[in-house]
């Protein structure tokens, strides 16, 4: 092979290794667009509050969840699967680190029981409680969950445990349809602490979604019944 | 016979296809209501894949026999072998098998692209902790993707491509024992690529490509598309394997005795395409039994209905683990076919070389439940199934001997394909030995399902496997095209494969052993610098296929031409003029030696010559 045969060979083989790069940054970019990440509720401080552990920055965040895809950020029509049920008003969450943070959950959905009654119990919570109602209470028997709100991870050094899993009693079947075709809502409130920056997946641990178990469809979809939770600053 | 040039191709099977699928899916939902919509997906890609080989013409044959027409004459045969000649003839049911082999070859090529930009998506997503370049459903689907997809291109990439172009050469055959299955089997794998790919549009597939139940009992109808590729492609794979295996049986030469077979006969033709008729269809009966579970709500899989995933688990392995071998053994008989070939020695130890194969293609099938060793599946039979697979390390380093017995004193002619077998023998032997911690069964509990056993199976697959492949295309793609490939472009593809093959793997093993779980999305800081580093080496391991895929292109089109016999080898398809002739040769060959005769101080052409037409 001559020189100029060598050089034309190697520019080429360098312009099929740009080309690639580009082919993969745009698939990438393509993906990222066509999956429709879920926008991100931040939860504001609000203050500081004084607890037993020191001063904590408090911080709220409220959610819903609905036995379908209706209201939440799927919008009215539901988006691809208007059946599912889901949390809103989405799925992925930011909250400050070291803070107090009181999360409220208006459940609209009926219950379905838990595969398994350990998630039945309130754990991770101030107090280990929650409050249903304005009642607080340590656990709900696994028969009259609806849904649960479950952290997961697996520990990062450096990033604290935040093993925070609670319960949501189901709407009872007698309660009346209001005018937003949902019945009125169990509330479920609860604290919890941060502590250090970390990233953690949440999701519901109550057999609600499709397909065999329950397990399927809105239970592994993110904008559903899973999400994420960053605890972090600013 | 098709008169018109569209006729009974691409053009007129893809539109009856689709017609085919949508009539399919919209009368079972139909008929079965909102219920069925599992079911019309599975019997819309069905419908396709039927309607796509009617179209093409693959049905006229069987047609013919059902209604008792007379059999085609010699020159429909002929134009049936030929379809109109030029270009075209690769997107019609041509029977020919060298047309066969090419379509294979770029298929498969197509595949590894496809299968290759997933992983470049899988390696930017793990690129750093945190990176969430995607939402972990579409990081799934993607590994699912390249997971499958890998594995039906390497399960192709020597059987397809140089099983049907080269081995009814080598073993002096005009053609494959039935060249219109061997059509069949072609079109049916492609008939399973467009199936496969409308999975991300169903809602993708969770589960990666082996599909656990009951993980796939409760995915999204992506799941269903995945199922039906698997039907079909396993379909393809029998039917190519029965046909491989009758050839080799039935065709040879007069002379060609089973000791005078070239080895790559023995390995690719008759132990891996009999292992792969062997274990393929219990996959099928798996994918058969999920469909079932999925559409009628049956529950093979499903513990509250009465059924076990641990059927799913030994269903699966069942095929998973020979497969290992229906993919390495053809790269192994490539590595044997090479080596003396560029060692210019006879093959050390054929006869050994056979028997190892054969007892490796036996034992394989006896190891399948050293997968299953954390599912508490039958805890009594982990210490037997950890036997069989650490004997299977036996025959496997039989064929190593034989290797560097042939390599042993000889002329090494370092050429591209022989680096390539080179570079084979160094990744084997680190995927072989990982393999053993992985084989016994106290280091399995703790090295299962992290990313030691993902870097393991690389090495095997793809450091292995994949090198083998390399080494063939090197070798064979000169006779199949007429043309040689770049020789720098090589070399260039050749060393920056290997080292960022090794950087990548290698920095996966350390994460493994860190402790890092397999199939996430996202990880813990701890293992930031070892996933930067492998995904480093992925990309540039990325740039290195580029140069391969632009030295395919550019050689093919604007190449130098090859001589005949480039590489002064003995065996009978490089005794046959380039391009070969339709019916490969003008007189049936008569054998009187065997191929490895390699007694020449070095490569000349005068050594090449050494039998001759009757």
């Amino acid at each position: 092979m001559t020189a100029p045969q060598s050089g034309r060979h190697l520019l080429g083989a360098l312009g099929t290794v740009v080309v690639g790069a580009v082919v993969v940054v745009g698939v990438s970019g393509l993906l990222r667009v066509l999956a429709a990440v879920p926008p991100t509720l931040r939860a504001r401080p609000v203050g500081v509050v004084q607890t037993a552990v020191g001063p904590l920055t408090r911080a709220s965040l409220t959610l819903s969840t609905y036995p379908d895809s209706l209201a939440g950020e799927h919008g009215s029509g539901g988006g691809a699967h208007p059946g599912w049920v889901s949390y809103g008003p989405t799925t992925n969450l930011w909250v400050p680190a070291h803070a107090l943070v009181t999360v409220t959950i208006r459940n609209y959905d009926g219950a379905t029981t838990l595969t398994d009654p350990f998630y039945g119990r309130v754990q991770g919570t101030v107090g280990g409680v929650e409050w249903v109602n304005g009642r607080a209470t340590r656990g709900v028997p696994a028969a009259q969950v609806a849904h649960t709100f479950t952290i997961h991870m697996f520990p990062t050094p450096g990033q604290p445990l935040l093993d925070v899993s609670v319960p949501l009693p189901g709407v009872p079947a007698s309660t009346p349809v209001g005018a937003d075709g949902y019945p009125a809502p169990t509330v479920v409130t609860f604290q919890f602490r941060t502590g250090a920056s970390g990233r953690y997946i949440w999701q519901c641990e109550d057999p609600c979604g499709t397909r065999v178990g329950g397990f399927g469809g809105p239970m592994s979809t993110q904008g559903y019944m899973t999400g994420t939770l960053v605890v972090g600053h600013g | 016979m098709a008169s018109r040039w569209w006729s009974q191709s691409v053009l007129t099977g893809v539109p009856m296809g689709v017609v085919t699928a949508l009539v399919a899916a919209l009368l079972t939902r139909a008929i079965g209501g909102p219920s069925a919509s599992d079911a019309a997906i599975c019997i819309g890609f069905v419908g396709w894949a039927f309607g796509f080989l009617g179209g093409m013409g693959a049905f006229r044959y069987p047609r013919t026999l059902l209604l008792a027409r007379p059999d085609p004459t010699a020159e429909e045969e002929h134009q049936l072998a030929v379809q109109g000649g030029g270009p075209w003839r690769y997107f019609r049911f041509t029977t020919d098998h060298k047309v066969v082999g090419i379509q294979y070859l770029v298929l498969g090529l197509v595949l590894f692209a496809v299968g290759g930009l997933a992983a470049m998506l899988i390696r930017l997503e793990l690129l750093r902790p945190g990176a969430a370049a995607f939402p972990p459903a579409t990081y799934n689907t993607i590994v699912g993707l390249h997971g499958i997809i890998m594995i039906a291109g390497t399960i192709i990439m020597i059987t397809g491509p140089f099983g049907n172009f080269v081995v009814p050469i080598m073993i002096g055959a005009r053609d494959m024992a039935f060249p219109r299955l061997n059509a069949l089997s072609f079109w049916l794998l492609f008939t399973a690529v467009p199936v496969l790919l409308c999975a991300p549009f169903l809602g993708g597939f969770p589960t990666g490509w082996t599909s656990y139940a009951p993980l796939a009992d409760q995915a999204p109808p992506g799941m269903d598309a995945f199922l039906v590729t698997i039907l079909l492609f396993g379909g393809s794979v029998a039917v190519a394997g029965a046909n491989i295996v009758t050839t080799a049986i039935t065709m040879r030469a007069p002379g060609m005795t089973w000791t005078r077979l070239p080895i790559f006969v023995w390995g690719a033709a008759m132990t891996a395409s009999t292992l792969g008729l062997m274990v393929f269809p219990a996959f099928m009966a798996a994918m058969v039994l999920l469909g079932l579970d999925r559409t009628l709500g049956t529950s093979f899989y499903v513990a509250s209905g009465g059924g076990s995933a641990w059927l799913y688990d030994n269903l699966f392995w069942l095929m998973g683990h020979p497969e290992v071998y229906v993919i390495a053994i053809p790269a192994f008989a490539v590595i044997m076919e090479l080596l003396p070939v560029f060692s210019r020695k006879p093959l050390f130890g054929y006869r050994t070389a056979v028997a190892s194969t054969t007892a490796i293609v036996g034992l394989s099938v006896l190891v399948w439940a050293h997968h299953m060793f954390v599912t508490g599946w039958a805890p009594q039979l982990n210490g037997p199934f950890m036997l069989t697979t650490e004997m299977i390390s036996i025959p496997t380093g039989v064929v190593f001997l034989v290797a560097v017995g042939t390599l042993w004193r000889g002329r090494i002619w370092l050429t591209v394909p022989m680096l390539f077998v080179l570079s084979f023998l160094w990744n084997f032997v680190i995927g072989g030995m990982t393999g053993l911690y992985l084989a016994d069964v106290p280091t399995d509990y703790q090295l299962h399902g992290s990313l030691f056993v993902t870097a393991h199976f690389h090495y095997t697959l793809m450091g292995g496997a994949l090198m083998g492949f390399f080494a063939a295309f090197y070798y064979w793609f000169p006779k199949m095209t007429g043309r040689m490939l770049n020789e720098t472009l090589g070399r260039i593809h050749f060393w920056v494969t290997q080292v960022a093959f090794n950087v990548t793997f290698l920095a996966m093993f350390y994460v493994g052993l860190q402790g890092m779980p397999r199939r996430v999305a996202d990880y813990s800081a701890q293992f930031a610098a070892g996933n930067f580093v492998a995904s480093i080496g992925a990309f540039v391991l990325g740039a290195a296929m580029l140069v391969f895929a632009y030295n395919i292109v550019s050689s093919w089109l604007r190449g130098q031409r090859a001589p005949s016999n480039p590489w002064h080898a003995k065996t009978l398809e490089w005794q046959v003029p380039t391009p070969v002739p339709l019916e490969n040769f003008e007189e049936t060959p008569v054998i009187t030696s065997w191929p490895y005769d390699y007694g020449a101080p070095e490569p000349t052409p005068e050594g090449a010559a050494e039998r001759a037409p009757a």
